[in-house]
């Protein structure tokens, strides 16, 4: 209780607040929807809308999950050895700075319309964070325990497996709960452009001047994203909670 | 895959004995640290090494403990294969890993199964007193404690040459000194050679049968000396003039420059 | 007098008053022949200033509009009556088209005859949100066509799959198509019997009734743009194309053209009450409106 209601009086008093003014007058509701209408719009398309959010959740999921698994292995890689890093780093910015719009007709291309495509989106979008937090987690490891790793002998792979990688996990999970998010919002992107889920729903609704659908769906995306990001502080809590300054004190 | 056999008093009595001739280390900048040392160590010795900031000296032991090459000369050590223990300023203990399987690190990169690195471990922190911090994490135990792990860690191997860089630096007085009685006396019980880097004087005068002063600049040997000391050193020779005389022999060769 | 002729004078006395009145237009895609008489309109002689706010995918210029953002700006009929449901008061001026020049269009080499042969397979790109999309799935079922978003003006995928049809306005993708080596079959949504007028001027109902003079003048200039813009396009054409280089000045001729048929009926720009009951009386059926609204409040002949 004590951790759900700080966050929740801003968002009772700020939802009343936009019904007064919409029923007011004061806001058309044609441009911003008043939360009651909102409410009816997830009622009344719950069925729509809860198909749509479990083909946006599945690809935002598996997106997710595979730029989590090759953002990681992306960045070990990299992180073996300078040439490499120096060679290849900035091929890695560049799932930053592509804009995904624009290279989203292109995925079509490649995926056709659908899953695939929507995957790819949250894909792209995500993997930048996980390559650089986990990269920099990797090459932040403390000399003079990389020392001691040397003095007894340990290979390469040992110190990483041993050492570097769980040292790396705080910097990881930090560089997870930016991708979550991002996976989602690449996900809604995919879909405007391949043609389901939630961002067809949003699309379509848009076409028809519904804004509270909009909004509804829009609602649900966030909740989608605020799942994903939940996860992965359980996982952060469970795995550092005994050791890391970050988990304690909690 | 080494097995660390059981060995008998007199045979983990024994050190290592290094020649370090000519020894040259110069810094990428072209900084010259190590001019050209030449330095004898017997097996089995106590060595302080004291110097101020910047001297050189964590360089030198770097190279004894062959995590860096000189850039010229040699360091030749009899015998020629042993075990090297290393031992920092901070404890630096895995922080997601408990007392003991922290103190069982070495063993376990050397390759021993678990039963056997455990007990190994479980014998040493009993010999520094920690049997029953165990289970805890390093953020749990108190900063001489983790010193202590660290100790533990470096002696669970049973190492013929232990390098310490002023382990205790940080450390509050009392535990200090505390644990520079217990490092005499675990040393005294297994005899490896151990080379003690320090700036404190204090320090260098009660732990060690010799000292050597670095200069401030170019690493040469300002002075060489054995501590005229009893073998056996408890608190009490805290206030004993012996010591304070070895110190101010000490402080003259530090403060010339 | 007229209500035409007495609005016509003010809005000379308007121009004769000297400062012009500052506004803006949004339109609803790039400058393209679809927008010429817009371009060519002599707004100074009107008494306004009149700034052009070109548009691209998506441009929401009934709620534009509606917020204030813009003074004028082109809707079609359809979506004007929508907004009309919602609250948002905006009113029909001139109509461009008179016939709707939206459609679908396939490869010639299917020897389709119909729209409903072409949702019996392969793949159609449609924006699923228009009505005239959700009155081709009621009438024939989008069970055997996979239905996509509409690629936006983009015939790459088009070009790619000969089984992949696309909607269009009549008079561009086509052209694009053909351009490209492939030639194509268009089916007209008038066919179905849906007919909106396209490329509307609207502007919001407060507006027209505080400052009718205003958009007396808009359409008084409009109606002068478009009449010399049928008549001589060229110069208007250059400046439309220094603005949206992505069409070539020899497509830009070529379609102000083929757009004239559905210009040119009549009475430029003018509208009845039939053709809006019609379209109110279809969005009501499908129901994106919750019911009928009087025809004579969703557009005025000035």
């Amino acid at each position: 209780m004590k951790r759900i209601l700080p966050p929740l009086v801003p968002f009772i008093v700020i939802t009343l607040a936009l019904e007064w003014m919409v029923r007011g007058g004061f806001v058309p509701g044609y441009l911003v929807p008043a939360p009651s209408a909102i409410f009816r719009a997830l009622y009344d398309s719950r069925d729509e809308l809860a198909a749509a959010m479990a083909k946006t959740s599945a690809a935002a999921v598996i997106g997710f999950a595979l730029s989590a698994l090759t953002g990681i292995a992306i960045a070990v890689l990299l992180s073996s050895s300078r040439a490499i890093q120096k060679a290849f780093y900035p091929y890695a910015v560049f799932f930053q700075t592509v804009p995904i719009i624009a290279i989203a007709p292109l995925l079509v291309i490649w995926f056709g319309y659908g899953m695939k495509t929507v995957i790819a989106s949250a894909f792209i979008v995500s993997i930048f964070p996980v390559i650089a937090n986990t990269l920099t987690g990797l090459l932040s490891t403390d000399p003079a325990l990389r020392d001691l790793f040397r003095l007894y002998g340990a290979s390469a792979r040992v110190t990483l497996v041993k050492l570097r990688f769980p040292a790396a996990l705080p910097q990881i999970l930090t560089g997870l709960r930016v991708a979550s998010g991002l996976a989602v919002i690449g996900a809604i992107v995919g879909e405007f452009i391949g043609g389901q889920g939630l961002g067809s729903v949003v699309d379509i609704a848009r076409t028809q001047q519904r804004v509270d659908k909009v909004f509804a769906a829009v609602l649900l995306a966030s909740v989608l994203g605020l799942a994903l990001f939940g996860l992965i502080n359980l996982i952060s809590a469970l795995t550092l909670r005994r050791w890391h300054a970050s988990e304690q004190g909690a | 895959m080494i097995t660390v056999s059981k060995t008998t008093a007199s045979e983990a009595g024994r050190g290592v004995a290094l020649r370090l001739e000519r020894v040259r280390r110069v810094f990428e900048n072209s900084l010259v640290v190590i001019e050209g040392m030449d330095l004898r160590i017997d097996a089995g010795e106590f060595l302080a090494i004291l110097g101020p900031s910047g001297c050189g000296k964590s360089t030198l032991l770097r190279m004894i403990a062959r995590l860096s090459a000189p850039d010229a000369g040699s360091i030749v050590a009899e015998p020629e294969q042993f075990q090297t223990a290393f031992v920092f300023q901070d404890a630096h203990l895995l922080p997601w890993r408990t007392t003991l399987d922290n103190t069982a690190l070495p063993l376990e990169l050397m390759g021993l199964d678990r039963e056997a690195r455990y007990s190994k471990a479980r014998a040493t922190l009993a010999q520094v007193g920690l049997s029953e911090a165990e289970a805890r994490y390093p953020a749990q135990l108190s900063g001489g404690m983790r010193m202590r792990v660290s100790l533990a860690r470096a002696l669970v191997t049973e190492p013929r040459l232990l390098l310490m860089d002023e382990p205790f630096a940080a450390l509050d007085e009392i535990t200090r000194f505390n644990l520079e009685v217990q490092l005499r006396d675990l040393w005294q019980r297994r005899g490896m050679t151990v080379i003690f880097v320090t700036h404190s004087i204090s320090e260098a005068a009660f732990l060690a049968n010799r000292a050597v002063v670095m200069t401030r600049r170019g690493g040469k040997i300002r002075l060489d000396r054995r501590i005229d000391l009893p073998a056996g050193r408890t608190n009490d020779l805290r206030s004993d003039p012996h010591l304070g005389n070895e110190m101010k022999l000490l402080m003259a060769a530090m403060e010339e420059e | 007098m007229n209500r035409r002729t007495f609005l016509g004078a003010g809005a000379a006395l308007l121009a004769a008053c000297g400062k012009p009145a500052r506004i803006r237009l949004a339109l609803n895609w790039k400058p393209d022949p679809q927008f010429g008489g817009f371009y060519a309109a002599p707004y100074r002689k009107h008494g306004l200033d009149v700034e052009i706010l070109p548009g691209g995918a998506g441009t929401p210029t009934v709620q534009m509009i509606g917020a204030g953002s813009a003074e004028f700006g082109i809707v079609s009929a359809d979506e004007l009556v929508v907004a009309r449901s919602r609250g948002n008061d905006v009113v029909a001026l001139f109509a461009v088209f008179q016939n709707c020049p939206q459609g679908i269009m396939a490869h010639a080499s299917r020897h389709l005859a119909s729209i409903a042969d072409v949702l019996k397979e392969g793949t159609l790109a449609i924006q699923r949100g228009l009505p005239y999309a959700r009155i081709l799935e009621r009438k024939y079922g989008f069970d055997h066509v996979q239905v996509v978003p509409s690629p936006g003006g983009d015939i790459s995928a088009f070009l790619r799959d000969e089984k992949f049809a696309q909607q269009c306005f009549v008079m561009s993708e086509p052209l694009q198509a053909r351009h490209a080596g492939v030639d194509v079959k268009v089916f007209p949504v008038a066919d179905i019997g849906y007919n909106p007028y396209t490329t509307v001027l609207a502007t919001g109902g407060a507006q027209l009734r505080s400052n009718p003079v205003r958009s007396a003048a808009m359409v008084a200039a409009v109606r002068e743009g478009w009449s010399g813009y049928l008549k001589d396009p060229v110069p208007t054409n250059a400046k439309m194309h220094d603005l949206n280089p992505s069409m070539d000045a020899a497509s830009f001729a070529e379609v102000a053209e083929a757009q004239k048929p559905y210009i040119e009926t009549g009475e430029l720009g003018a509208m009845t009450d039939d053709r809006w009951m019609t379209l109110i009386g279809q969005l009501a059926e499908l129901g994106d409106i919750p019911q009928v609204m009087p025809a004579q409040d969703c557009f005025r002949n000035i």
